[in-house]
């Protein structure tokens, strides 16, 4: 199965200037929370692009599964230029 | 607040490839769904945007716990603050999975050590080993 590759996962955590060292497990830690958080976005992605009979997910589904969660609230700023 | 732009900074984003790869094992080829080029892209921001949050937050919880050094607890932590609590059992699995494979690495590195032979033993030995293969092939 496919995975992020750490080094650069670590690379755009210490992009913040207020981030000091990461330990070796760490990356590979915030790897996974990716990958499980891919897979709820591209799973309700794909949700609305099947009730709309379309095969194609498109970035204005993509907002609409961000603006219809809390959760996700911290996404709304990227989807707001779709 | 970082500013990213549209499409980013190969440095600060995430390989197109490796994400379409992982979109394609997330949904089920049966369904023949697939995500636009623009999908895509957005998906990038977001990945790195989650990154960032999350890693901000467990920056905050390792600075509270006087550490200089972000570990795989700060980042649980943090994902129980932040709401995603239930990503917790997996990302712990993963990381004892990772500490696993680590010590394995380690104990062939230690090899040499283990051994029991010195350095010119060793060389004595590789020598020996060349000759007798240069030997098998004359």
């Amino acid at each position: 199965k496919t995975k992020f590759p750490t080094a650069r996962i670590k690379r755009i955590m210490q992009a913040d200037e207020e981030v000091g060292k990461v330990a070796q497990q760490t990356p590979i830690a915030v790897g996974k929370a990716l990958e499980l958080f891919m897979v709820q976005l591209v799973s309700r992605s794909a949700e609305v692009a099947r009730e709309k009979n379309s095969k194609r997910v498109s970035a204005q589904m993509l907002k609409q599964v961000v603006e219809s969660d809390e959760q996700w609230d911290f996404l709304r700023d990227i989807v707001a230029r779709v | 607040m970082s500013d990213h732009e549209f499409g980013g900074n190969d440095d600060l984003s995430l390989p197109k490839a490796t994400v379409q790869k992982i979109v394609s094992e997330i949904l089920p080829s049966s369904a023949g769904i697939a995500f636009s080029k623009e999908a895509r892209d957005v998906l990038i921001e977001c990945c790195v945007e989650f990154i960032t949050l999350v890693s901000s937050e467990a920056n905050d919880i390792s600075e509270k716990d006087s550490k200089k050094t972000i570990a795989c607890d700060h980042i649980t932590k943090a994902l129980d603050r932040l709401g995603f609590g239930e990503y917790v059992p997996a990302v712990m699995e993963a990381a004892a999975e990772h500490k696993e494979v680590q010590k394995g690495r380690e104990k062939k590195a230690n090899k040499f050590e283990q051994s029991g032979m010195t350095l010119e033993e060793l060389e004595r030995l590789q020598q020996e080993q060349f000759a007798a293969a240069a030997a098998r092939h004359t």
